[in-house]
């Protein structure tokens, strides 16, 4: 495709929906709106749930919901074209420093996944690895002119996830690493995949998902899911956390035992509550009605963020909004089913509702992104 | 079709609505998984909802019982006999020890135990659940508990426990009468209706056994909020315990202590009682056990020391063995012959030193003979040779009767466990026990208190004090039953019958020729009481030698004084103590003044 022409000649259909005012008015309210309630929920019961801990972590997390509106805001205002232009420096300089945060990295039990200076945590740089991988794809696959991705192609493409995969993998942080999957695969079917193609890699990660469990895991990973599969065998062990964590979303009930009244959580039966199993502070504190009402805030967020995509006008904004949004659900999809017991613990936080800064931070920038895809929808070039 | 550059970038418009396509496809996806998990939430919180809610319910609320003080018990002027002392217990919290083995070793240090110990108390509450903390010593001194306290900041998965002990404030002197408490056994745990919990400690022998509902009064619970490392956060629930009943026994501590104290190195016992109503004063069986070991808990060892003791100091010798009366039964014997009418108090009954009934030869007591005895010489001198005439006319029958009605072969229903029946033989009885006739001779020997004749000591305090107290048959006991004098048995005789027996017994200590007038006579109080001999071995086989101590005669002394006024009954049973009069018949005289010099008799000061 070759044009010069900066003037676009508005199609009949978008001509009414075009607005005299520019900026602002041309949000998308719904998905800001989904935004800022989720951070503001995430806020209160990241409160209930740590409240007794020592530490109370809702201070900090509002200082991160801080920088994130930030962030947001200002990637609403930069032109995502320019982002996606400079993806290939931003990306080349996240997996500097996934290499860096190797050796220098500090992290539970021996693990690197944290850029820090003595004591102080700077962030994960899998977070900002995860947007620079999402932003390069876009632009890649954008300038795929075919109806179907070639071999080549997706070689390529595959070869730009796998690049951090492998950082990331040897930090170890396999929860984080998987992320990149639903990335990689969401953009790379929605450029177009032919079936033959789709079936090959459908196999590949099968027999890789073998080896792994052969080779590649360790024995309390394996535990963790054989645990899942019986929760009971080990009452004490890691079938604890799975099992306090249904006792605290199921005793929730209906309509919950109130804000701060969760026994589980305000008496310490279930760990990690105000990060990776906030939802189940949650389910407990405000029973059905509100976990449902959350996960139709998240639906909310993510069929907005989907319906931006669509009115995206050129591939790179549908690729980078379906790519962000995918990891996004993923997220939601996971946690949420790990925390009720349906799919094996895995350290991947709740968007929004963990506390954590860098996964905020991320999950922002994603908002951000995805709105300034959506401002520019009408901006002549 | 739009094809736009923008600076370097083009904006690629290739395909457009096949990618809007494929995510309109992705919302529907998002949609659905969406909505499959709250269908989930559903599931969990709505329809299983209540499951959930009562194990999150059993997470947090935890019973605890509140275990209800045991009540005290008190003698007859209220001398605590029994009360509960602070007993300190090492816990060890296994959840929050990083490492049992240095927590351990740190704790057998301190307490000054082997380790080895330690390790077996925790091996043995494996089934306890990890949360809960479990006794590793048990019985620290101050001293350790001051040690452990001090160290507590660096072993915060050590902790003291403060719990209530038993503890009997006079140890041995009143073991068999208080008996001691321990945990529940599983036959009594299922007999008592959801009564008792396992682990509960019950009264297992004495008073504390027979008195133990009372006692233990009823244990309340508070239900608490726990936090996941089984912390008590609040309470949630109170019911208050309500304490054990305090116990006022009719026990003399003092008479106690100075029966325990002349019975020390001997086997026997002591009973000493009321004959107005039974009220049991003195109560001792020697050798003794150490109650308050068993309050701490027995080693295995210590267990197996107490039960091999040949001494078997866990036997109630008051009530739970028997033995044959010897001469003390001829006051059954005379009563019965006064009663059924066939002797006349004054007859004189010739005694040559022996006699032949039933083509056999029966010696008397004294080589020699007592020449010419009427029934009160017979008993004052114990001639056998009156009672065995006494004994051919009475015939068996009416023998077992009268000593039946004094309460002999059947329990006295004191308020104590483990009491034996003892004997009354008779045809009937040899017959279906036997298996063969009575032999006519077995009457003979019947009657001066030998032949398969069976009685224990607190039978023959019972007997004594029916002769004591006019013909009433009480019932012994230790804890004043307002009924006890009132539900006493009356024995059929008529008024004054019963005189020429007690001239008798006082004339034993008191007379000039009484088998006690040695040994029992006191310048407090005047004495009236029977001496008894059992022989362990055949007359002849020991005749005229020096006989080892397990050979040696059983001695009996059955008394009540003042004579004229009974007060009290005293019956010492000394195993091979020889003769009635040598080894029993001073430790009951030494009480008698122990108690009189405190309880002076009107009618030797007046």
């Amino acid at each position: 495709m070759k044009s010069t022409s900066r003037a676009i000649p508005i199609p009949p259909s978008l001509a009414e929906e075009r607005r005299p005012l520019s900026g602002l008015s041309r949000l998308d309210w719904g998905l800001l709106a989904a935004t800022l309630l989720l951070a503001a929920v995430g806020l209160a019961t990241v409160h209930s749930a740590s409240a007794e801990l020592p530490v109370d972590y809702l201070p900090r997390q509002a200082l991160w919901v801080a920088a994130g509106l930030v962030l947001m805001a200002i990637l609403i205002a930069i032109d995502y074209h320019t982002l996606i232009e400079t993806s290939l420096p931003i990306y080349l300089g996240a997996l500097a420093l996934l290499v860096l945060v190797l050796f220098i990295g500090v992290g539970p039990g021996g693990t690197r996944s944290w850029l820090g200076i003595g004591g102080f945590r700077l962030g994960q740089p899998a977070e900002l690895a995860k947007l620079a991988t999402a932003l390069l794809l876009a632009r890649y696959l954008a300038t795929a002119d075919r109806r179907h991705l070639r071999m080549r192609e997706i070689l390529v493409a595959a070869a730009v996830a796998a690049l951090p995969i492998g950082l990331v993998v040897a930090q170890p942080d396999y929860g984080s690493a998987a992320m990149f999957v639903p990335l990689v695969a969401s953009m790379l079917l929605i450029a177009g995949v032919r079936l033959r193609h789709l079936a090959i890699g459908v196999a590949l990660c099968l027999a890789l998902g073998a080896l792994t469990w052969g080779f590649g895991m360790k024995n309390y990973q394996r535990q963790r899911v054989v645990t899942f599969l019986s929760p009971d065998s080990d009452p004490q062990g890691a079938g604890y956390q799975v099992r306090q964590s249904k006792i605290a979303v199921g005793s929730g009930e209906l309509t919950g035992k109130g804000y701060r009244q969760g026994t589980q959580s305000q008496l310490r039966f279930l760990p990690a509550r105000h990060t990776d199993f906030v939802f189940a502070v949650l389910a407990e504190e405000w029973g059905f009605v509100g976990a449902a009402a959350v996960l139709g805030l998240y639906a909310a967020w993510i069929l907005s963020a989907l319906k931006i995509a669509m009115r995206s006008r050129d591939r790179e904004g549908i690729l980078l909004v379906a790519g962000l949004v995918s990891i996004f659900s993923v997220h939601v999809a996971y946690n949420t089913a790990m925390v009720v017991g349906f799919v094996p613990i895995t350290g991947i936080p709740l968007p929004f509702l963990s506390y954590g800064g860098s996964f905020t931070l991320m999950n922002f920038a994603a908002a951000g992104l995805i709105l300034s895809v959506d401002l520019r929808r009408y901006v002549n070039r | 079709m739009f094809s736009t550059t923008t600076g370097p970038l083009k904006a690629v418009r290739a395909h457009r609505q096949e990618l809007v396509a494929r995510v309109r496809v992705l919302s529907v996806a998002a949609a659905a998984v969406l909505g499959l998990i709250a269908g989930g939430f559903w599931y969990v919180q709505v329809v299983r909802g209540s499951h959930y809610a009562e194990l999150a319910e059993n997470n947090r609320l935890r019973q605890l019982t509140v275990r209800a003080p045991r009540g005290l018990i008190y003698d007859r002027h209220g001398s605590t006999l029994v009360e509960n002392v602070p007993s300190y217990t090492l816990l060890l919290d296994r959840a929050r020890s990083a490492d049992l083995g240095v927590s351990l070793e740190f704790a057998a240090a301190v307490v000054g135990r082997p380790i080895e110990r330690l390790e077996e108390e925790v091996a043995r509450a494996h089934a306890v659940p990890s949360f809960e903390p479990v006794p590793v010593a048990r019985n620290l001194t101050l001293g350790q508990v001051a040690r452990l306290a001090a160290a507590g900041w660096e072993h915060p998965e050590l902790e003291i426990e403060v719990s209530p002990l038993r503890f009997y404030r006079h140890g041995r002197q009143t073991a068999h009468l208080l008996g001691y408490i321990g945990e529940v056994g599983e036959a009594a745990l299922a007999s008592a209706d959801g009564r008792l919990r396992p682990g509960d400690r019950v009264g297992k022998d004495g008073v504390e056994r027979t008195y133990d509902p009372a006692l233990r009064g009823v244990d309340g619970e508070r239900v608490v909020v726990v936090d996941s490392r089984g912390r008590t956060l609040e309470e949630h629930r109170r019911v208050p315990a309500r304490s054990g009943r305090r116990l006022e026994l009719t026990l003399d501590l003092p008479l106690q202590q100075a029966a325990e104290r002349l019975l020390r190195d001997r086997v026997g016992a002591v009973v000493a009682l009321d004959p107005a109503d039974g009220a049991l004063r003195a109560l001792v069986s020697s050798p003794a056990y150490d109650p308050n070991a068993f309050a701490r808990g027995l080693e295995p060892e210590q267990w197996q020391e107490l039960l091999a003791d040949s001494g078997d100091p866990l036997q109630n010798r008051a009530l739970a063995n028997a033995y044959s009366p010897g001469s003390v039964f001829k006051i059954v014997m005379a009563t019965a012959g006064l009663a059924e009418g066939v002797i006349d108090p004054d007859r004189r009954v010739y005694c040559s030193g022996a006699t032949t009934i039933y083509g056999r030869s029966f010696a008397c007591g004294r080589r020699g003979g007592h020449g010419r005895v009427d029934l009160r010489q017979a008993i004052e001198r114990s001639c056998n040779v009156y009672f065995y005439h006494l004994g051919q006319t009475l015939g068996i029958e009416r023998i077992a009767r009268w000593a039946r009605a004094f309460g002999l072969g059947e329990p006295t229903g004191i308020d104590l466990a483990g009491e034996r029946p003892g004997l009354v033989p008779d045809p009937a009885w040899s017959r279906a026990a036997r298996g063969h006739p009575w032999y006519p001779g077995e009457t003979i020997s019947v009657a001066i208190g030998q032949g398969p004749l069976l009685v224990t000591p607190i039978q023959l305090a019972r007997m004594t004090a029916a002769v004591a107290n006019g013909g009433r048959l009480v019932t012994p006991h230790l804890v004043a039953d307002p009924d006890a004098a009132a539900s006493a048995r009356e024995l059929p005789l008529a008024p004054g019958l019963l005189a020429p027996v007690r001239e008798g017994l006082a004339d034993v200590v008191n007379g000039g020729q009484g088998t006690a007038r040695w040994s029992a006579r006191s310048d407090l109080v005047r004495i009236a009481g029977k001496t008894g001999t059992v022989q362990v071995v055949g007359r002849s086989a020991a005749d005229g030698k020096e006989r080892p101590e397990e050979l040696e005669n059983h001695a009996w002394f059955v008394s009540f004084a003042p004579a004229e006024a009974p007060e009290l009954v005293v019956v010492v049973f000394v195993e091979h103590g020889g003769g009635g009069s040598r080894s029993a018949a001073p430790i009951a005289r030494a009480l008698y003044e122990e108690y009189f010099s405190r309880h002076p008799d009107p009618a030797v000061a007046g």
